[in-house]
């Protein structure tokens, strides 16, 4: 049942109009982001992070899931541009993303897990198109919460793994500099 | 209905494997058409299609397999001779019977199409039609006589006792007569033949000794072992025959074919058990076959043929007897030594064996951390066992090429002919095993280079013959092991790469530029590049420039790598090198100041202490002498995490490893020894890193990556060829 809602989710996650949402927001590199609660399945402590070699900064690492390899993305590097400062508060938050062979587990570090909110779609706005420090692509959309804007993070192109997976090229580059 | 689908499903599986193995007994019969074995098996495929087909109401292809059944069962008579256009049309037929069975599996209810329908009927023409090659049925049924070596007694329905007294028996205390007296208890003598062969005249004789033999008709419902006691106390000075009657023949036959199939007999057992044979004289025909063995080094005669000479039973009964046999045999090759089983069940075992080598790994930390000293024996024999369970589910999953092999010859009858070349496959290393996913995978990509060797390696047979060669072309196929790798070889003795022309597409193409100062072996590479095919016309079978990168990719895919060795005018070499399995490898692990690393124990050739007079010039160097050998290496902390480290001076070692032709030396901290290490993919994200193949879970829940030597010796050349980046690396 879970798995239909959140199919459901996916398919129309540019369409803001929804019944009220559940949304995770955390902390990455000091500003608040969110996502969908329905999109996260679980969040785990930062653990031994294997550091991979040759590969581009906004990889962290992998980490051992239950017996998985799973790699974790650094949030604030990928979103930022620059790698995040490990504390005690840090945290991995797993998602699932959808690829042609079958979902695939990736962690995200964030600095800090904050909260659950509800937030109704009537103060679930779109994107701007400029004046962000982020990539555009990456926001599916803004929410009031009170007097502030927390951006929610469209998940499918934050962790897109065509996007991700394209670390030869950048990492060989890095090595030559 | 799922039942019914589940029988489907057999089916469809049953008929594939039959035609294949129609297909490889059609195709070596090209070459030994009289190996009736042979064309036995290309009639049971038929036939056992035939039959399953008749189960699910197949009609069309019961109509079509009937036709094709009764020809070769003319074949297997003698009545026909089989030749390569029979061959041929057997071939077509065997397809046709696959396309039929596809449409019946996937349309069940649909009628033919008339294209099957047309092709059919042309097929069915073609074997009837086609000369009905002499050798008419010889008239094998001649009437067989009962000689019965003497006197000829022929009384059906009665027992044929003969009873030849040793010259002894008499001095022995046995009595003929009272034998002969008694035997009247059980039944009925209806005649009686007195022989006396050996009898000397006159004075020779000797009154004390018997030169008595009896043939004796008699009628009885007793069973043979009964009759056969009367005549217990004689059997060391007597020679005892006793043939059943006739009308015995028939029941013995049924309970032949009555007999359970459960495991293979030997004849003379199966006949005594349905009676036709009591032990005894299973013994002596025993005995006779041994007999006549040491006289000569041939195997000796077979029993069959011994007990049917001795008159202990008639012809009919052994033939049937060793037909039953030959089904016993055949059904329980295709039973009991295989059992079927779900892929994904072999998966998962695979999985779970993963994780038990992992927490065995865990467990022996736990143990040295603790120094249990007793605990330690068992850690280490249950290690033992864990890897040798590893090792059997692996072997679970283990193939032989030799039947992905095989298929190809089909392609290379069917593309040489259409290319109107003549080109002999030679296939060795058939049983070569590998993990049954890489030969699922890699049998594309071997298609196509075989189709690529068809094409454009081998020219045409006028080319062949202008330059010095035999009009028939070859094409190896070769597999062998090396190294905790398989690697498979495609090798032709055609025309081989010209490198001008390869060159100059490239440049036409935009690959390399004019100056490109490419060695010979480079500019083979290029012919993995996508869009480069030096064939001018491009034919339906290949030349259009795809596929040769797909192949590189199809490859790496698999952790494998390709390469390619040819030299003009004299022929091609493609091998591949494949791990042998993507599960569960034997590591080596090492550590850098931070990481450690896995590498595949099965390259690594050796340890050494690193020198430290070798260190020093290290900025400039980057090579050391090894016995005399040059080995290049490669530091594996600053490689991989390209600031370079404080120079603390510690004690560094060299690991030698070793792939393909190539050796290198990575150069590590520490040493910590085998590793059993289970393959976890990386995933997506790193789909693209070199260096590095995958990851495992180590006994302390950390992860550590292991390493692609290949790729990272290759990775080196590469740098080396830019000796300034290299030295920043």
């Amino acid at each position: 049942m879970s798995n239909l809602i959140r199919k459901e989710n996916g398919k129309n996650a540019v369409a803001v109009q929804e019944q009220i949402g559940q949304y995770l927001t955390f902390l990455v590199d000091k500003e608040n982001f969110a996502i969908n609660i329905l999109d996260v399945k679980e969040i785990i402590e930062i653990a031994n992070v294997t550091h991979v070699p040759l590969t581009p900064d906004y990889i962290h690492g992998v980490i051992n899931l239950r017996g998985n390899v799973v790699p974790v993305i650094d949030l604030s590097a990928r979103l930022k541009h620059h790698s995040a400062e490990v504390n005690k508060r840090s945290c991995i938050v797993l998602v699932e993303v959808d690829v042609l062979e079958g979902p695939q587990m990736i962690g995200m570090l964030v600095d800090e897990v904050r909260e659950i909110l509800e937030i109704p779609p009537t103060n679930i706005q779109p994107a701007p198109d400029f004046g962000t420090d982020i990539r555009t692509d990456f926001i599916q959309a803004m929410a009031r919460v009170g007097d502030v804007f927390i951006i929610l993070l469209a998940i499918n192109h934050v962790l897109s793994l065509e996007e991700l997976s394209q670390l030869n090229n950048l990492t060989h580059e890095q090595q030559l500099d | 209905m799922s039942e019914f689908d589940a029988a489907l499903t057999t089916f469809a599986q049953e008929s594939e494997e039959l035609l294949i193995s129609m297909e490889d007994a059609l195709l070596s019969l090209e070459s030994s058409p009289d190996d009736s074995e042979t064309i036995n098996s290309v009639f049971r495929a038929m036939h056992t299609i035939k039959g399953s087909s008749g189960l699910f109401g197949f009609n069309a292809i019961v109509a079509f397999t009937h036709e094709a059944e009764s020809v070769l069962d003319k074949v297997r008579n003698g009545e026909r001779a089989i030749d390569a256009e029979l061959i041929s049309v057997l071939l077509d037929s065997k397809d046709l019977t696959a396309r039929l069975i596809e449409h019946c599996l996937t349309q069940k209810d649909a009628p033919l199409p008339p294209e099957l329908e047309a092709a059919s009927a042309r097929l069915i023409k073609q074997l009837s039609g086609s000369k009905e090659t002499g050798i008419q049925a010889s008239e094998a049924e001649t009437s067989k006589l009962e000689s019965e070596g003497g006197g000829d007694i022929s009384v059906d329905g009665s027992w044929l006792i003969s009873l030849k007294f040793q010259s002894d028996a008499l001095r022995n205390g046995m009595d003929p007569l009272s034998f002969i007296r008694y035997l009247q208890t059980l039944g009925e003598i209806k005649e009686i033949i007195t022989l006396i062969p050996g009898m000397p005249d006159g004075d020779e004789m000797d009154p004390e000794s018997c030169y008595l033999h009896f043939k004796i008709a008699f009628q009885s419902d007793a069973s043979k072992q009964n009759i056969e006691s009367v005549f217990e106390f004689a059997s060391d000075d007597c020679d005892i025959n006793i043939l059943p009657p006739n009308s015995k023949v028939e029941e013995y036959l049924n309970l032949l074919d009555a007999q359970d199939e459960s495991h293979v007999k030997r004849i003379g057992e199966m006949l005594v058990q349905v009676g036709a044979l009591t032990q005894n004289d299973v013994n002596r025909a025993l005995q006779k076959q041994n007999e006549s063995r040491e006289s000569d080094d041939q195997p000796g005669k077979p029993l069959g043929k011994i007990l049917v000479e001795q008159h202990v039973v008639q012809e009919p009964v052994v033939e049937q007897a060793l037909k039953k046999q030959e089904q016993t045999k055949q059904k329980l090759a295709a039973e009991a030594n295989y059992i079927r089983v779900d892929a994904t069940k072999l998966g998962q075992l695979i999985n779970l064996v993963g994780e038990l080598v992992i927490s065995s790994a865990a467990m022996n930390l736990i143990v040295e951390r603790h120094g249990l000293a007793d605990a330690g024996d068992v850690a280490a024999s249950m290690n033992t066992l864990v890897s040798s369970i590893r090792d059997t589910a692996l072997e679970l999953r283990m193939v032989q090429i030799g039947e992905t092999f095989s298929r190809f010859r089909r392609v290379v009858r069917d593309v040489s002919n259409e290319l109107g070349k003549t080109i002999e496959l030679q296939i060795s290393g058939g049983e070569t095993e590998l993990d049954k996913t890489v030969v699922e995978k890699i049998n594309d990509p071997l298609m196509h280079l075989i189709r690529n060797s068809l094409d454009h390696g081998i020219e045409s047979p006028e080319q062949r013959l202008a330059v010095g060669k035999p009009a028939e072309g070859i094409v190896q196929l070769n597999a062998y092991h090396e190294s905790g790798h398989i690697v498979i070889q495609i090798a032709d003795d055609g025309a081989g790469l010209n490198c001008e022309k390869i060159v100059a597409k490239a440049i036409a193409n935009g690959l390399i530029k004019p100056d490109h100062g490419l060695s010979q072996q480079e500019i083979f590479d290029l012919i993995f590049a996508a869009g480069l095919s030096t064939k001018e016309a491009a034919t339906n079978l290949s030349g259009r420039g795809v596929g040769m990168d797909v192949v590189k990719k199809n490859i790496e895919a698999l952790r494998g790598t390709v390469g390619i060795d040819s030299e003009e005018g004299q022929g091609t070499t493609i091998t591949i090198n494949l791990p042998l399995t993507l599960a569960i490898i034997d590591g080596f692990m090492v550590g850098t100041e931070m990481d450690r690393y896995i590498i595949p124990l099965s390259m690594v050739d050796e340890c050494i202490e690193m020198d430290p007079n070798e260190c020093e010039i290290d900025e400039v160097q980057h090579y050391i002498n090894l016995r005399g050998q040059v080995l290049p290496y490669l530091r594996l902390g600053d490689y991989f995490n390209s600031r370079k480290s404080d120079t603390v001076k510690r004690r560094e070692s060299v690991v030698v490893v070793k792939s393909g032709q190539n050796k290198a030396g990575f150069v590590v901290d520490e040493l910590h020894g085998e590793h059993q290490t289970v393959i976890k993919p990386m995933g997506k994200v790193f789909e693209n890193l070199k260096g590095i193949t995958g990851a495992t879970v180590l006994g302390d829940g950390n992860v550590a990556l292991i390493l692609d030597v290949q790729g990272l010796i290759q990775a080196a050349i590469k740098n080396r060829t830019r000796p300034a980046n290299f030295l920043k690396a």
